[in-house]
């Protein structure tokens, strides 16, 4: 033990001389973080981005007016940002310079049309050169077309009487007496269809964002963790680069004709990169907590998942080492396998946009057991559950460690002198 | 350095004993029925050109290699029952720059000991003593990267040398570097064989093993072609010297004239080229007539005085360079 600890003085003191790459591969997941939160906005309530929308109106009518104004009601105005233009070239123009990601142009006798129940078209026009929001755009105007539709057919006899009302010159005050009661009446009728499944599903969206609001599951939350998995790959890969590198160099040769025995090279290997890797994530969550106020969770939890994730790291990476040969063999496919591996366990993207295979395909993944200890514990699901992931984080850590010890005892023996 | 009186005279006077020790790669055989002894203290030297079997010899006595056949005994111990006792008092230089760059000096010596198993304290005797010795001290806090080629080559050699190993294999140690560092390093290694180290010693340097190996190999195609001092080596080739010749003749037409004259031994002869031995200055002048009268021309000799390269050429019918 005292000599593997040698071992790992010796590569720590080497990589503190020459941090730029592990400094780098640091960076990289912050700077990830903070464009993602920039992008998508960093409050924790404000996870979806507003969609700017421009408007021309060329009917100018009540119903035009209160189709758009429907547009800006209830919780749609925190997604959607309509901006009225007077004309359709203006707006184009507007378009076209890329002020806005939609334009939706309402055509004239567009309120006439809706008044006697004909069919009313709206012509929706997306930025080609965004693909996410005009698509968001597309959507909420595609549902308010229909509620809107709805209410007007569930509402058609009282639209008729308040347009023929509309026609006169003086209303009288018993005209909207009557007409309220009519009003009144009808929805007295359709209530019990209507409202209380509306109200309800709309009370249970609203616990449920109360809840993530509560343990502070941002998008920043998610973003820090998975990009800095897939980062802590790299870094260990650089360690493990070393055990290739010093045979090649002659140092594992001098290591050989001294009491100290293969194995203890190799597991002063997994060693330092399990320590190098923990003093990063401890600097990546720190770092975290201060820039984008990331809410981690239980404190004690957080450490011992650090420490286990970095002991499946290292294991991982080893276990890797034993199938290469060279140092270029190295460089070409542990990178390829580290990207992959990040985008199968949900480092790139959220895995539950795979199909259900892959989904299960990511519990091969480090990065799974990684992003879903931390998301556990940022969220507070129950402390066992989170244990589990623990446990089987360093047992197949340590399981992969031993397995890659004596793989690469062997390997490494091989042709020491050339 | 030092090492007590006592302790040598319990020692049977033998580091090293080398018994039929074969080794084959696929068809070559890389070494081939070796035998040999290296009393303690003493500087014993492979000779032999790239591919002899020096090289495969070493990483054997160092027990990185398993021979096909033959035995190997260190201090009396046998390498692969006692390979963790052996290890202990054993140091290596070898070829390749082995140590970390990005470290200095100092760190890189300290390491190294300490890997070896020595102390905080013994180090820091011995780092300065040996810094001093080989003209780096004031720079032992700047990293090795800074260094130049020789200044490496020494410190190279300071690492296997720190723990005062009891047998030290040398690798070919002075590749590459100016003749300044090469006596430096050859001092380094006369100091340590006088304190009680015993030398195993690498080289296709012809000068080199003249001047530092008690006793010299020489090997060729994973065989010891002659084992000796330099002076029992000599006696190989007698008071003869070396005449290389280099023109535009045929082999049968030099054998023609070679037949004719007495005391000439061949010892390569192909076309345009030919290598004897003979006594020059009675021999020389009479052959370069019957090569004129024969009509053939002579583009150059070179005579050669009895020395380790006469004996190696004489023994392998080669110049060591090639």
């Amino acid at each position: 033990m005292k000599r593997v600890l040698l071992l790992t003085g010796k590569d720590f003191k080497r990589k503190w001389k020459n941090p730029v790459v592990i400094i780098g591969f640091m960076l990289i997941p912050l700077l990830f973080t903070f464009l993602f939160g920039f992008v998508f906005g960093s409050s924790q309530e404000n996870i979806m981005p507003t969609v700017k929308v421009l408007s021309v109106d060329l009917d100018d009518s009540l119903v035009s007016r209160l189709y758009l104004g429907s547009l800006t009601q209830g919780e749609l105005k925190d997604m959607i940002n309509l901006q009225a233009v007077s004309g359709e070239d203006e707006a184009r123009d507007l378009l076209d310079k890329g002020k806005a990601s939609a334009l939706l142009i309402i055509p004239s006798e567009f309120g006439e049309k809706v008044w006697t129940g004909n069919p009313a078209e709206i012509t929706l026009i997306k930025n080609p050169s965004e693909q996410f929001l005009p698509q968001i755009a597309e959507e909420i105007t595609e549902t308010t077309s229909l509620v809107f539709s709805a209410l007007l057919q569930i509402f058609s006899e009282e639209i008729d009487q308040i347009r023929k009302f509309s026609e006169q010159k003086d209303i009288s005050d018993q005209i909207i007496s009557d007409l309220s009661i009519m009003m009144k009446d009808r929805i007295g009728e359709i209530e019990k269809y209507v409202f209380p499944p509306v109200v309800s599903i709309k009370q249970m969206t609203q616990e449920k964002d109360e809840e993530a609001e509560e343990v502070g599951y941002s998008v920043q939350s998610y973003i820090l963790p998975a990009i800095s998995i897939m980062f802590l790959l790299f870094i260990c890969n650089i360690v493990f680069e070393d055990l290739l590198r010093e045979k090649e160099k002659g140092t594992l040769l001098r290591m050989s004709i001294s009491p100290l025995q293969i194995s203890e090279f190799i597991w002063s290997k997994i060693l330092t990169s399990a320590l190098i890797g923990i003093f990063c994530t401890l600097f990546l969550v720190g770092l975290g907590s201060v820039l984008f106020s990331i809410d981690w969770g239980r404190p004690g939890l957080l450490l011992v998942i650090i420490l286990s994730l970095n002991i499946l790291i290292a294991g991982f990476i080893a276990f890797l080492y034993t199938f290469i040969q060279t140092e270029r063999q190295a460089g070409a496919l542990m990178s390829s396998v580290i990207v992959v591996m990040a985008l199968l366990g949900g480092s790139m993207v959220p895995i539950s946009n795979f199909p259900i295979l892959v989904q299960k395909i990511s519990r091969f993944t480090v990065n799974y057991w990684g992003l879903e200890a931390f998301r556990k514990n940022i969220m507070r699901e129950p402390v066992s559950q989170i244990w589990l992931i623990i446990l089987g984080m360093l047992v197949g850590g340590l399981l992969l460690s031993v397995a890659s010890s004596f793989l690469l005892e062997k390997k490494l023996k091989k042709g020491l002198y050339r | 350095m030092i090492r007590c009186p006592i302790f040598f005279k319990l020692r049977s006077g033998l580091m090293l004993k080398i018994s039929h020790l074969s080794k084959s790669f696929d068809k070559v055989q890389a070494v081939d029925d070796v035998s040999l002894e290296v009393k303690e203290g003493e500087i014993f030297g492979f000779l032999g050109p790239n591919g002899a079997g020096k090289t495969t010899t070493i990483s054997m006595i160092a027990g990185l290699l398993t021979p096909d056949s033959g035995t190997i005994q260190i201090d009396s111990m046998d390498i692969r029952s006692s390979q963790q006792k052996i290890r202990s008092i054993m140091g290596i230089v070898p070829q390749d720059m082995a140590f970390y760059e990005e470290l200095t000096a100092n760190e890189n010596l300290r390491f190294w000991g300490q890997l070896q198993g020595m102390s905080g304290t013994e180090l820091d005797q011995k780092i300065p003593y040996y810094l001093n010795k080989i003209g780096l001290k004031g720079r032992e806090d700047e990293p090795l990267k800074k260094y130049s080629g020789g200044m490496k080559r020494r410190i190279n050699l300071i690492i296997g040398l720190i723990h005062s190993p009891r047998l030290l294999l040398l690798d070919e140690p002075t590749i590459g570097i100016d003749v300044q560092t090469k006596i430096n390093i050859l001092d380094l290694i006369r100091e340590a064989s006088s304190q009680g180290t015993t030398v195993v010693y690498t080289t296709h340097t012809l000068v080199e093993a003249e001047e530092l190996c008690d006793r010299i190999a020489i090997m060729d195609k994973g065989k010891i072609l002659a084992l000796g001092t330099l002076k029992e080596l000599i006696q190989i080739v007698g008071e003869k010297d070396i005449a290389l010749i280099q023109g535009e003749f045929s082999a049968d037409q030099a054998q023609q004239i070679i037949s004719q004259e007495k005391s000439i031994d061949v010892i390569t002869l192909k076309d345009g080229y030919l290598a004897i031995s003979l006594d020059a200055s009675k021999k020389v002048p009479g052959l370069m007539k019957s090569f004129f009268n024969s009509g053939i021309s002579v583009n150059d000799i070179s005579l050669k005085q009895p020395n380790l390269e006469s004996v190696f050429l004489k023994l392998t019918g080669k110049e060591l360079r090639e």
